[in-house]
Protein backbone atom coordinates (compact mmCIF):
# COMPACT_ATOMS: atom_id res chain seq x y z
CA UNK A 1 0.00 0.00 0.00
CA UNK A 2 2.84 2.10 1.00
CA UNK A 3 4.34 2.51 -2.30
CA UNK A 4 0.88 3.69 -3.84
CA UNK A 5 1.10 6.58 -1.52
CA UNK A 6 3.52 9.62 -2.05
CA UNK A 7 5.19 9.98 1.08
CA UNK A 8 4.63 13.49 2.11
CA UNK A 9 0.75 12.92 1.39
CA UNK A 10 0.24 9.95 3.85
CA UNK A 11 2.15 12.23 6.15
CA UNK A 12 0.38 15.36 5.90
CA UNK A 13 -3.39 13.25 5.65
CA UNK A 14 -1.95 11.17 8.94
CA UNK A 15 -1.69 14.50 11.04
CA UNK A 16 -4.80 16.13 9.85
CA UNK A 17 -7.40 13.08 10.61
CA UNK A 18 -4.86 12.19 13.79
CA UNK A 19 -5.45 16.04 14.66
CA UNK A 20 -8.83 15.49 17.42
CA UNK A 21 -7.22 12.49 18.49
CA UNK A 22 -3.41 13.93 19.29
CA UNK A 23 -5.44 17.71 20.33
CA UNK A 24 -7.41 15.37 22.82
CA UNK A 25 -4.73 13.84 24.54
CA UNK A 26 -2.42 15.96 25.06
CA UNK A 27 -5.35 18.59 26.77
CA UNK A 28 -7.24 16.28 28.67
CA UNK A 29 -4.85 13.61 29.22
CA UNK A 30 -1.34 14.17 29.13
CA UNK A 31 -1.30 18.09 30.73
CA UNK A 32 -3.89 16.66 33.61
CA UNK A 33 -1.80 14.01 34.36
CA UNK A 34 1.81 16.52 34.41
CA UNK A 35 -0.10 18.70 36.49
CA UNK A 36 -1.76 15.97 38.82
CA UNK A 37 2.22 15.14 39.42
CA UNK A 38 2.87 18.39 40.27
CA UNK A 39 0.01 18.81 42.83
CA UNK A 40 1.46 16.00 44.13
CA UNK A 41 4.50 17.73 45.16
CA UNK A 42 2.55 20.45 46.41
CA UNK A 43 1.65 21.62 49.89
CA UNK A 44 -1.60 22.35 48.01
CA UNK A 45 -5.28 22.32 50.03
CA UNK A 46 -8.34 23.76 50.17
CA UNK A 47 -7.51 26.24 53.21
CA UNK A 48 -4.00 26.47 51.38
CA UNK A 49 -4.14 29.60 48.56
CA UNK A 50 -0.56 29.69 48.04
CA UNK A 51 0.87 26.21 47.77
CA UNK A 52 4.15 25.64 47.67
CA UNK A 53 6.47 22.79 46.50
CA UNK A 54 7.14 20.51 48.86
CA UNK A 55 9.19 17.31 46.89
CA UNK A 56 8.12 13.94 47.88
CA UNK A 57 6.07 14.79 51.95
CA UNK A 58 2.73 14.17 50.26
CA UNK A 59 3.91 10.74 49.03
CA UNK A 60 5.67 10.05 52.43
CA UNK A 61 2.89 11.00 54.22
CA UNK A 62 0.72 8.07 52.42
CA UNK A 63 3.28 5.77 52.13
CA UNK A 64 3.21 6.42 56.06
CA UNK A 65 -0.09 5.92 56.63
CA UNK A 66 -1.64 2.94 57.82
CA UNK A 67 -5.34 3.40 56.49
CA UNK A 68 -3.85 3.75 53.23
CA UNK A 69 -2.24 0.38 53.38
CA UNK A 70 -5.58 -1.05 54.39
CA UNK A 71 -7.43 0.95 51.64
CA UNK A 72 -4.60 -0.91 49.63
CA UNK A 73 -5.39 -4.47 51.11
CA UNK A 74 -9.10 -3.87 50.77
CA UNK A 75 -8.43 -3.26 47.16
CA UNK A 76 -6.93 -6.51 46.19
CA UNK A 77 -8.70 -8.85 48.50
CA UNK A 78 -12.15 -7.29 46.50
CA UNK A 79 -10.52 -7.62 43.04
CA UNK A 80 -9.11 -10.72 43.59
CA UNK A 81 -12.48 -12.35 45.38
CA UNK A 82 -14.96 -10.87 43.00
CA UNK A 83 -13.11 -11.36 39.62
CA UNK A 84 -12.11 -14.92 40.64
CA UNK A 85 -16.01 -15.63 41.24
CA UNK A 86 -17.37 -14.03 38.76
CA UNK A 87 -14.92 -15.74 36.11
CA UNK A 88 -16.49 -19.28 37.33
CA UNK A 89 -20.33 -18.09 37.51
CA UNK A 90 -20.06 -16.44 34.52
CA UNK A 91 -18.30 -19.65 32.38
CA UNK A 92 -20.75 -22.21 34.39
CA UNK A 93 -23.82 -19.45 33.45
CA UNK A 94 -22.60 -19.75 29.70
CA UNK A 95 -22.44 -23.19 29.84
CA UNK A 96 -25.74 -23.59 30.80
CA UNK A 97 -26.60 -21.10 27.91
CA UNK A 98 -24.81 -22.73 25.26
CA UNK A 99 -27.54 -25.31 23.89
CA UNK A 100 -31.01 -25.07 22.66
CA UNK A 101 -34.03 -24.21 25.42
CA UNK A 102 -37.91 -22.60 25.65
CA UNK A 103 -37.35 -18.92 25.97
CA UNK A 104 -33.73 -18.59 25.09
CA UNK A 105 -33.73 -15.00 23.57
CA UNK A 106 -35.78 -12.83 26.61
CA UNK A 107 -33.64 -14.67 29.06
CA UNK A 108 -30.29 -14.02 27.85
CA UNK A 109 -31.62 -10.31 27.64
CA UNK A 110 -32.63 -10.74 31.03
CA UNK A 111 -29.40 -11.89 32.51
CA UNK A 112 -27.40 -8.89 31.10
CA UNK A 113 -29.79 -6.48 32.00
CA UNK A 114 -27.41 -5.62 35.67
CA UNK A 115 -24.44 -4.63 32.89
CA UNK A 116 -26.50 -1.86 31.72
CA UNK A 117 -27.17 -0.02 35.10
CA UNK A 118 -25.21 2.18 35.86
CA UNK A 119 -23.51 0.84 39.57
CA UNK A 120 -24.43 3.95 41.74
CA UNK A 121 -28.05 3.52 40.30
CA UNK A 122 -27.62 -0.37 41.36
CA UNK A 123 -26.26 0.88 44.63
CA UNK A 124 -29.43 2.97 45.54
CA UNK A 125 -31.73 0.10 44.79
CA UNK A 126 -29.34 -2.12 47.00
CA UNK A 127 -29.73 -0.07 49.69
CA UNK A 128 -33.58 -0.47 49.16
CA UNK A 129 -33.57 -4.09 48.89
CA UNK A 130 -31.22 -4.46 52.22
CA UNK A 131 -33.01 -1.47 54.19
CA UNK A 132 -32.96 -2.80 57.56
CA UNK A 133 -37.09 -1.43 58.53
CA UNK A 134 -38.43 -2.01 54.54
CA UNK A 135 -36.33 -4.18 52.45
CA UNK A 136 -36.99 -7.06 50.97
CA UNK A 137 -33.60 -9.32 52.41
CA UNK A 138 -33.99 -8.57 56.23
CA UNK A 139 -38.07 -9.04 55.99
CA UNK A 140 -36.81 -12.81 54.09
CA UNK A 141 -34.05 -13.01 56.60
CA UNK A 142 -36.75 -12.37 59.43
CA UNK A 143 -39.12 -14.74 58.38
CA UNK A 144 -36.27 -17.42 59.33
CA UNK A 145 -35.04 -15.87 62.32
CA UNK A 146 -32.20 -14.16 61.34
CA UNK A 147 -31.45 -10.62 62.79
CA UNK A 148 -28.24 -9.83 60.95
CA UNK A 149 -27.02 -6.13 60.59
CA UNK A 150 -25.95 -6.22 56.88
CA UNK A 151 -24.31 -2.94 57.35
CA UNK A 152 -22.33 -4.03 60.31
CA UNK A 153 -18.81 -4.76 60.64
CA UNK A 154 -19.33 -8.84 60.32
CA UNK A 155 -21.69 -8.54 57.41
CA UNK A 156 -20.96 -5.76 55.46
CA UNK A 157 -17.44 -6.87 53.45
CA UNK A 158 -19.44 -10.20 52.09
CA UNK A 159 -22.31 -8.26 51.24
CA UNK A 160 -20.00 -6.01 49.24
CA UNK A 161 -18.43 -9.00 47.41
CA UNK A 162 -22.09 -10.36 46.98
CA UNK A 163 -23.25 -7.15 45.68
CA UNK A 164 -20.45 -6.57 42.68
CA UNK A 165 -20.60 -10.69 42.20
CA UNK A 166 -24.29 -9.81 41.50
CA UNK A 167 -24.07 -7.27 38.83
CA UNK A 168 -20.99 -7.87 37.04
CA UNK A 169 -20.98 -11.81 36.40
CA UNK A 170 -23.45 -11.36 33.55
CA UNK A 171 -20.70 -9.34 32.02
CA UNK A 172 -17.96 -12.53 32.50
CA UNK A 173 -20.87 -14.18 31.34
CA UNK A 174 -21.55 -12.36 28.04
CA UNK A 175 -17.83 -12.56 27.08
CA UNK A 176 -17.50 -16.33 27.70
CA UNK A 177 -21.14 -16.90 25.82
CA UNK A 178 -19.66 -14.85 22.68
CA UNK A 179 -16.57 -16.62 22.86
CA UNK A 180 -18.60 -19.93 23.08
CA UNK A 181 -20.37 -19.13 19.91
CA UNK A 182 -17.12 -19.12 17.85
CA UNK A 183 -16.21 -22.45 18.68
CA UNK A 184 -16.99 -24.90 15.67
CA UNK A 185 -19.85 -26.91 16.11
CA UNK A 186 -17.55 -29.89 14.49
CA UNK A 187 -15.64 -29.77 17.17
CA UNK A 188 -18.00 -31.23 19.08
CA UNK A 189 -20.07 -33.47 16.89
CA UNK A 190 -16.52 -35.66 16.22
CA UNK A 191 -16.24 -35.29 20.08
CA UNK A 192 -19.40 -36.90 20.61
CA UNK A 193 -18.75 -39.35 17.77
CA UNK A 194 -15.78 -40.69 19.89
CA UNK A 195 -18.19 -41.26 22.50
CA UNK A 196 -17.17 -38.07 24.77
CA UNK A 197 -20.11 -37.27 26.69
CA UNK A 198 -21.15 -33.32 27.56
CA UNK A 199 -18.86 -32.97 30.70
CA UNK A 200 -16.06 -34.06 29.18
CA UNK A 201 -16.58 -32.29 26.42
CA UNK A 202 -16.85 -28.72 27.94
CA UNK A 203 -13.68 -29.95 29.55
CA UNK A 204 -11.65 -31.06 26.84
CA UNK A 205 -12.42 -27.93 23.95
CA UNK A 206 -14.61 -25.27 25.95
CA UNK A 207 -12.40 -24.55 28.43
CA UNK A 208 -8.80 -24.35 26.39
CA UNK A 209 -10.07 -22.67 23.65
CA UNK A 210 -11.76 -20.02 25.64
CA UNK A 211 -8.59 -19.21 27.60
CA UNK A 212 -7.66 -16.44 26.00
CA UNK A 213 -10.89 -14.56 26.50
CA UNK A 214 -10.95 -15.83 30.34
CA UNK A 215 -7.60 -14.07 30.26
CA UNK A 216 -8.93 -10.75 28.88
CA UNK A 217 -12.29 -10.77 30.76
CA UNK A 218 -10.07 -11.08 34.06
CA UNK A 219 -8.23 -8.23 33.32
CA UNK A 220 -11.16 -6.02 32.13
CA UNK A 221 -13.24 -7.30 35.40
CA UNK A 222 -9.91 -7.08 37.58
CA UNK A 223 -9.06 -3.10 36.33
CA UNK A 224 -12.45 -2.32 36.88
CA UNK A 225 -12.91 -4.12 40.53
CA UNK A 226 -9.64 -2.57 41.55
CA UNK A 227 -11.14 1.00 40.75
CA UNK A 228 -14.68 0.48 41.89
CA UNK A 229 -16.05 3.57 43.56
CA UNK A 230 -19.59 3.83 42.76
CA UNK A 231 -21.85 0.94 44.30
CA UNK A 232 -19.38 1.06 47.76
CA UNK A 233 -19.65 4.53 48.02
CA UNK A 234 -23.50 4.82 47.53
CA UNK A 235 -23.47 1.81 50.00
CA UNK A 236 -21.23 2.56 52.82
CA UNK A 237 -19.07 5.31 51.83
CA UNK A 238 -16.26 3.28 52.98
CA UNK A 239 -17.74 2.71 56.56
CA UNK A 240 -17.80 1.70 59.03
CA UNK A 241 -14.62 3.74 60.22
CA UNK A 242 -12.31 2.94 57.08
CA UNK A 243 -13.66 -0.53 57.19
CA UNK A 244 -14.75 -0.50 53.47
CA UNK A 245 -12.58 2.40 51.94
CA UNK A 246 -10.80 1.00 48.89
CA UNK A 247 -8.50 3.11 47.40
CA UNK A 248 -10.56 5.23 45.21
CA UNK A 249 -12.68 6.57 48.45
CA UNK A 250 -9.31 6.88 50.00
CA UNK A 251 -8.39 9.20 47.21
CA UNK A 252 -11.93 10.43 47.27
CA UNK A 253 -12.28 11.23 51.08
CA UNK A 254 -8.66 13.42 50.95
CA UNK A 255 -9.96 15.14 47.75
CA UNK A 256 -13.21 16.15 49.46
CA UNK A 257 -11.61 17.23 52.88
CA UNK A 258 -9.38 19.37 50.41
CA UNK A 259 -6.38 18.03 50.87
CA UNK A 260 -5.32 18.06 47.42
CA UNK A 261 -1.73 17.48 47.59
CA UNK A 262 -2.77 14.32 49.54
CA UNK A 263 -4.95 13.26 46.84
CA UNK A 264 -3.19 13.26 44.09
CA UNK A 265 -0.04 11.69 46.14
CA UNK A 266 -2.10 9.02 47.19
CA UNK A 267 -2.74 8.60 42.99
CA UNK A 268 0.33 8.31 41.94
CA UNK A 269 1.63 5.63 44.38
CA UNK A 270 -1.66 3.81 43.57
CA UNK A 271 -0.32 4.04 39.99
CA UNK A 272 3.13 3.10 41.27
CA UNK A 273 1.22 -0.21 42.71
CA UNK A 274 -0.44 -0.77 39.08
CA UNK A 275 2.98 -0.27 37.19
CA UNK A 276 4.23 -4.14 37.11
CA UNK A 277 0.51 -5.06 35.12
CA UNK A 278 0.42 -2.27 32.70
CA UNK A 279 3.06 -3.84 29.86
CA UNK A 280 0.84 -7.04 30.26
CA UNK A 281 -2.78 -5.73 29.84
CA UNK A 282 -1.73 -3.07 26.98
CA UNK A 283 0.13 -6.11 24.89
CA UNK A 284 -3.18 -7.93 25.50
CA UNK A 285 -5.44 -4.73 24.67
CA UNK A 286 -3.86 -3.29 21.96
CA UNK A 287 -2.21 -5.73 19.53
CA UNK A 288 -4.77 -8.75 18.84
CA UNK A 289 -2.13 -10.49 16.57
CA UNK A 290 -0.89 -11.76 19.90
CA UNK A 291 -3.13 -12.28 22.07
CA UNK B 1 -24.73 -34.47 22.22
CA UNK B 2 -26.11 -31.96 24.48
CA UNK B 3 -23.65 -29.18 22.76
CA UNK B 4 -24.37 -29.52 18.88
CA UNK B 5 -27.00 -26.76 18.47
CA UNK B 6 -25.98 -23.27 19.16
CA UNK B 7 -28.74 -20.98 17.37
CA UNK B 8 -30.50 -18.48 19.56
CA UNK B 9 -33.80 -20.06 19.74
CA UNK B 10 -35.20 -19.44 16.52
CA UNK B 11 -32.69 -22.14 14.30
CA UNK B 12 -33.97 -25.30 12.73
CA UNK B 13 -32.72 -28.25 15.42
CA UNK B 14 -29.35 -30.01 13.59
CA UNK B 15 -29.81 -33.42 15.95
CA UNK B 16 -31.35 -35.92 14.02
CA UNK B 17 -34.52 -37.29 16.25
CA UNK B 18 -33.88 -40.25 17.83
CA UNK B 19 -37.60 -41.05 18.48
CA UNK B 20 -36.81 -42.75 22.60
CA UNK B 21 -34.46 -39.61 23.20
CA UNK B 22 -36.64 -36.54 22.10
CA UNK B 23 -39.00 -36.35 25.69
CA UNK B 24 -36.18 -36.71 27.70
CA UNK B 25 -34.25 -34.29 26.01
CA UNK B 26 -37.35 -31.71 25.70
CA UNK B 27 -37.25 -32.06 29.58
CA UNK B 28 -34.42 -31.52 29.98
CA UNK B 29 -34.51 -28.18 27.87
CA UNK B 30 -37.56 -27.38 30.01
CA UNK B 31 -35.47 -27.61 33.17
CA UNK B 32 -32.34 -25.14 31.71
CA UNK B 33 -35.35 -22.73 31.05
CA UNK B 34 -36.19 -23.25 34.62
CA UNK B 35 -32.99 -22.81 36.06
CA UNK B 36 -31.92 -19.88 33.85
CA UNK B 37 -34.73 -17.97 34.76
CA UNK B 38 -34.31 -18.38 38.37
CA UNK B 39 -30.88 -16.90 38.02
CA UNK B 40 -31.58 -14.24 35.89
CA UNK B 41 -34.51 -13.48 38.72
CA UNK B 42 -32.08 -13.26 41.42
CA UNK B 43 -30.09 -10.95 39.13
CA UNK B 44 -32.84 -8.28 38.55
CA UNK B 45 -33.84 -8.69 42.14
CA UNK B 46 -32.83 -5.11 42.66
CA UNK B 47 -34.79 -3.98 39.73
CA UNK B 48 -37.71 -5.93 40.86
CA UNK B 49 -38.00 -4.91 44.07
CA UNK B 50 -37.73 -0.71 42.98
CA UNK B 51 -40.35 -1.22 40.71
CA UNK B 52 -42.23 -2.83 43.01
CA UNK B 53 -41.83 0.18 45.57
CA UNK B 54 -42.12 2.73 42.70
CA UNK B 55 -45.86 1.88 42.56
CA UNK B 56 -46.72 1.05 46.31
CA UNK B 57 -47.87 4.07 48.97
CA UNK B 58 -45.97 5.24 51.30
CA UNK B 59 -48.48 3.74 54.04
CA UNK B 60 -47.54 0.30 51.78
CA UNK B 61 -44.14 0.55 52.08
CA UNK B 62 -43.53 1.41 55.47
CA UNK B 63 -45.41 -1.87 56.11
CA UNK B 64 -43.78 -5.22 55.72
CA UNK B 65 -41.84 -5.67 52.33
CA UNK B 66 -43.43 -8.97 51.98
CA UNK B 67 -46.78 -7.36 51.88
CA UNK B 68 -48.93 -7.48 48.79
CA UNK B 69 -49.88 -3.70 48.48
CA UNK B 70 -53.23 -2.21 49.22
CA UNK B 71 -53.24 -0.29 45.85
CA UNK B 72 -50.63 0.78 43.12
CA UNK B 73 -50.39 4.79 42.96
CA UNK B 74 -48.45 6.63 40.26
CA UNK B 75 -47.59 9.49 42.83
CA UNK B 76 -44.28 8.79 43.05
CA UNK B 77 -43.59 9.70 39.28
CA UNK B 78 -45.66 12.28 39.41
CA UNK B 79 -43.45 13.72 42.48
CA UNK B 80 -40.18 12.50 40.72
CA UNK B 81 -41.15 14.33 37.51
CA UNK B 82 -41.60 17.61 39.76
CA UNK B 83 -44.56 17.76 41.82
CA UNK B 84 -42.09 17.73 44.95
CA UNK B 85 -40.14 20.47 43.89
CA UNK B 86 -36.90 17.65 43.06
CA UNK B 87 -34.81 18.72 39.97
CA UNK B 88 -34.95 15.76 38.26
CA UNK B 89 -36.34 16.38 34.77
CA UNK B 90 -33.07 19.27 34.81
CA UNK B 91 -30.83 15.89 35.61
CA UNK B 92 -32.51 13.89 33.33
CA UNK B 93 -32.24 16.41 30.49
CA UNK B 94 -28.28 16.41 31.52
CA UNK B 95 -27.73 13.18 31.46
CA UNK B 96 -29.38 13.15 28.09
CA UNK B 97 -27.12 15.91 26.69
CA UNK B 98 -24.48 14.45 28.15
CA UNK B 99 -24.35 11.41 27.14
CA UNK B 100 -25.21 12.08 23.52
CA UNK B 101 -22.42 14.92 23.13
CA UNK B 102 -20.10 12.18 24.65
CA UNK B 103 -21.08 9.56 22.03
CA UNK B 104 -20.91 12.49 19.51
CA UNK B 105 -16.92 13.26 20.45
CA UNK B 106 -15.68 9.96 20.60
CA UNK B 107 -16.86 9.01 17.29
CA UNK B 108 -15.29 12.58 15.61
CA UNK B 109 -11.81 11.86 17.59
CA UNK B 110 -11.90 7.89 17.52
CA UNK B 111 -12.46 6.86 13.69
CA UNK B 112 -10.31 9.53 12.04
CA UNK B 113 -7.77 8.72 14.80
CA UNK B 114 -8.27 4.84 14.41
CA UNK B 115 -7.95 5.07 11.08
CA UNK B 116 -4.29 7.33 11.30
CA UNK B 117 -3.18 5.20 13.60
CA UNK B 118 -4.19 1.80 11.64
CA UNK B 119 -4.00 2.84 7.98
CA UNK B 120 -1.18 5.96 8.08
CA UNK B 121 1.24 4.85 10.49
CA UNK B 122 0.35 7.56 13.18
CA UNK B 123 1.75 7.05 16.48
CA UNK B 124 3.99 3.78 15.00
CA UNK B 125 2.41 1.37 17.43
CA UNK B 126 3.36 3.33 20.52
CA UNK B 127 0.07 5.68 20.58
CA UNK B 128 -2.37 3.01 20.77
CA UNK B 129 -0.69 1.07 23.66
CA UNK B 130 -0.25 4.76 25.44
CA UNK B 131 -4.05 4.85 24.82
CA UNK B 132 -4.84 1.31 25.78
CA UNK B 133 -2.76 1.60 29.08
CA UNK B 134 -5.09 4.43 29.66
CA UNK B 135 -7.50 1.67 30.67
CA UNK B 136 -5.59 0.76 33.39
CA UNK B 137 -5.14 4.26 35.46
CA UNK B 138 -7.98 4.61 38.07
CA UNK B 139 -10.30 7.44 36.97
CA UNK B 140 -9.70 8.69 40.37
CA UNK B 141 -5.98 9.74 39.49
CA UNK B 142 -7.56 12.09 37.75
CA UNK B 143 -10.43 13.64 40.26
CA UNK B 144 -7.92 16.47 41.65
CA UNK B 145 -6.11 17.85 38.48
CA UNK B 146 -9.88 18.00 36.35
CA UNK B 147 -11.24 19.37 39.45
CA UNK B 148 -8.44 22.48 39.77
CA UNK B 149 -8.01 22.49 35.84
CA UNK B 150 -11.83 22.45 35.54
CA UNK B 151 -12.45 25.53 38.15
CA UNK B 152 -10.09 27.37 36.50
CA UNK B 153 -11.20 27.53 32.59
CA UNK B 154 -15.24 27.75 33.91
CA UNK B 155 -15.61 23.92 32.75
CA UNK B 156 -16.65 23.01 36.26
CA UNK B 157 -20.05 22.68 36.59
CA UNK B 158 -20.89 22.69 32.95
CA UNK B 159 -22.05 20.30 30.04
CA UNK B 160 -18.99 20.89 27.59
CA UNK B 161 -16.66 19.75 30.70
CA UNK B 162 -18.93 16.96 31.58
CA UNK B 163 -18.37 15.49 28.07
CA UNK B 164 -15.28 16.14 28.18
CA UNK B 165 -14.35 13.99 31.44
CA UNK B 166 -16.75 11.34 30.15
CA UNK B 167 -15.09 11.19 26.63
CA UNK B 168 -11.80 10.55 28.29
CA UNK B 169 -13.35 7.87 30.45
CA UNK B 170 -14.66 6.12 27.33
CA UNK B 171 -11.58 6.95 24.61
CA UNK B 172 -9.54 3.98 25.18
CA UNK B 173 -12.96 1.30 24.38
CA UNK B 174 -13.30 3.71 21.58
CA UNK B 175 -10.51 3.47 20.03
CA UNK B 176 -9.55 0.19 20.46
CA UNK B 177 -13.07 -0.93 19.04
CA UNK B 178 -12.83 1.11 16.19
CA UNK B 179 -9.53 0.10 15.30
CA UNK B 180 -10.06 -3.47 15.78
CA UNK B 181 -12.75 -2.81 12.80
CA UNK B 182 -10.47 -0.81 10.28
CA UNK B 183 -8.02 -3.65 10.52
CA UNK B 184 -11.00 -6.08 9.48
CA UNK B 185 -11.34 -3.43 5.86
CA UNK B 186 -9.88 -5.42 2.95
CA UNK B 187 -6.47 -3.28 1.62
CA UNK B 188 -7.55 -3.98 -1.34
CA UNK B 189 -10.28 -1.48 -1.65
CA UNK B 190 -8.61 1.83 -0.08
CA UNK B 191 -5.68 0.56 -2.82
CA UNK B 192 -8.15 0.67 -5.93
CA UNK B 193 -9.68 3.87 -4.43
CA UNK B 194 -6.38 5.45 -4.22
CA UNK B 195 -6.12 4.51 -7.70
CA UNK B 196 -8.53 5.74 -8.59
CA UNK B 197 -7.61 9.09 -7.08
CA UNK B 198 -8.87 9.37 -4.47
CA UNK B 199 -7.46 11.23 -1.10
CA UNK B 200 -7.41 10.18 2.65
CA UNK B 201 -9.81 11.99 3.51
CA UNK B 202 -12.42 10.61 1.12
CA UNK B 203 -11.39 7.10 1.72
CA UNK B 204 -12.49 8.09 5.36
CA UNK B 205 -16.13 9.27 4.65
CA UNK B 206 -16.67 7.43 1.69
CA UNK B 207 -15.21 4.31 2.02
CA UNK B 208 -14.07 2.87 5.38
CA UNK B 209 -17.19 5.02 7.34
CA UNK B 210 -19.89 2.68 5.90
CA UNK B 211 -17.97 -0.40 6.57
CA UNK B 212 -17.19 0.68 10.12
CA UNK B 213 -21.34 1.38 10.72
CA UNK B 214 -22.21 -1.68 12.81
CA UNK B 215 -18.93 -0.89 14.80
CA UNK B 216 -19.47 2.52 14.90
CA UNK B 217 -23.33 1.56 16.39
CA UNK B 218 -21.67 -1.09 19.33
CA UNK B 219 -19.34 2.02 20.03
CA UNK B 220 -22.06 4.62 20.26
CA UNK B 221 -24.28 1.92 22.19
CA UNK B 222 -21.19 1.26 24.63
CA UNK B 223 -20.07 4.87 25.31
CA UNK B 224 -23.45 6.03 25.99
CA UNK B 225 -24.17 3.27 28.53
CA UNK B 226 -20.88 4.29 30.14
CA UNK B 227 -21.26 8.34 30.42
CA UNK B 228 -24.58 7.91 31.34
CA UNK B 229 -23.34 5.32 34.16
CA UNK B 230 -20.72 7.76 35.41
CA UNK B 231 -20.85 8.97 39.02
CA UNK B 232 -17.57 9.97 40.20
CA UNK B 233 -16.74 12.90 37.79
CA UNK B 234 -20.37 13.91 38.46
CA UNK B 235 -19.52 14.20 41.74
CA UNK B 236 -16.67 15.82 41.88
CA UNK B 237 -16.86 17.85 38.90
CA UNK B 238 -20.98 19.33 38.85
CA UNK B 239 -22.51 20.92 41.87
CA UNK B 240 -25.88 21.90 40.26
CA UNK B 241 -26.33 23.25 37.01
CA UNK B 242 -24.49 20.07 35.05
CA UNK B 243 -25.27 17.07 37.69
CA UNK B 244 -26.72 14.34 36.22
CA UNK B 245 -29.22 11.39 37.42
CA UNK B 246 -26.58 9.33 39.05
CA UNK B 247 -25.71 11.89 40.85
CA UNK B 248 -29.00 13.44 41.26
CA UNK B 249 -31.11 10.31 42.35
CA UNK B 250 -28.29 9.57 45.03
CA UNK B 251 -28.90 13.09 46.35
CA UNK B 252 -32.13 11.98 47.44
CA UNK B 253 -30.80 9.39 49.25
CA UNK B 254 -29.02 11.55 51.88
CA UNK B 255 -31.70 14.51 52.07
CA UNK B 256 -33.58 14.98 54.89
CA UNK B 257 -36.00 12.51 54.84
CA UNK B 258 -35.73 9.63 53.04
CA UNK B 259 -38.77 8.82 50.98
CA UNK B 260 -37.85 5.32 49.40
CA UNK B 261 -41.21 6.06 46.90
CA UNK B 262 -39.93 9.46 45.30
CA UNK B 263 -36.16 7.85 45.34
CA UNK B 264 -37.44 3.81 43.76
CA UNK B 265 -39.06 6.08 40.54
CA UNK B 266 -36.42 8.45 40.31
CA UNK B 267 -34.13 5.64 39.68
CA UNK B 268 -36.64 3.18 37.95
CA UNK B 269 -36.84 6.63 35.34
CA UNK B 270 -33.21 6.83 35.44
CA UNK B 271 -31.84 3.03 34.51
CA UNK B 272 -34.63 2.74 31.74
CA UNK B 273 -32.70 4.61 29.38
CA UNK B 274 -29.90 2.76 28.75
CA UNK B 275 -31.40 -0.12 29.37
CA UNK B 276 -34.12 0.73 26.49
CA UNK B 277 -30.97 1.49 24.34
CA UNK B 278 -29.38 -1.30 25.12
CA UNK B 279 -32.64 -3.82 24.73
CA UNK B 280 -33.25 -2.13 20.93
CA UNK B 281 -29.09 -2.63 20.44
CA UNK B 282 -28.33 -5.79 21.91
CA UNK B 283 -26.99 -6.97 18.83
CA UNK B 284 -24.47 -4.27 18.81
CA UNK B 285 -23.71 -4.17 22.26
CA UNK B 286 -22.94 -8.11 22.57
CA UNK B 287 -20.63 -7.37 19.61
CA UNK B 288 -18.99 -4.33 21.05
CA UNK B 289 -18.47 -6.12 24.42
CA UNK B 290 -16.91 -9.25 22.83
CA UNK B 291 -15.06 -7.65 20.04
CA UNK B 292 -13.51 -5.47 22.97
CA UNK B 293 -12.22 -8.38 24.60
CA UNK B 294 -11.43 -10.81 22.25
CA UNK B 295 -10.39 -8.79 18.80
CA UNK B 296 -9.02 -5.69 20.29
Amino acid sequence: MSQLVRPNRASRSRWVLGAPLLIFLAAVVLFPLGYGLFVAGQDRSLLNPDPSWIGLDNIAAVVQDSSFWRAVRFTVIYTVVVTSVELILGFLLALLFNRRFPGKRLLLSLTILPVMIAPALMGIMFRLLLNQDIGLVPSVLSVFGWEISLFGTDAVVPMLLLLDVLQWTPFAFLLFYAGMQSVPDELYEAASIDGSGYWRSALAITVPLLLPVAVVTAFLRGVDAFRTFDVVYVLTGGGPGDYTTNVSIYIYKAFSSGNFGIAAAASVVVCLILLPVVPVVVRRLADPARS
Amino acid sequence: MALETISDGRGTTVTPPRTPVVPRRRRRAWGVTAAVSAIAAVLNLPLFFALLTSFKSDADIARSALRVPDTLTLEHYANAMGQAGYDFPRYFLNSTLISIGTVVTILVICVPGAYAMGRLGLGRGHLLKGIAALRLIPVIFFAVPFFLLFSRTGLYDTIPGMVTANTFISLPLGTLLVMSAIREVPHEIEEAAKLDGCSDYRIVARIVLPLLAPTLAAVAVLVFITAWSDYLFAVILTSSEATPVTVGAANFVTSTGIRWGDISATTVLSVLPPLVFALFAQRYLVRGLSAGAIKG
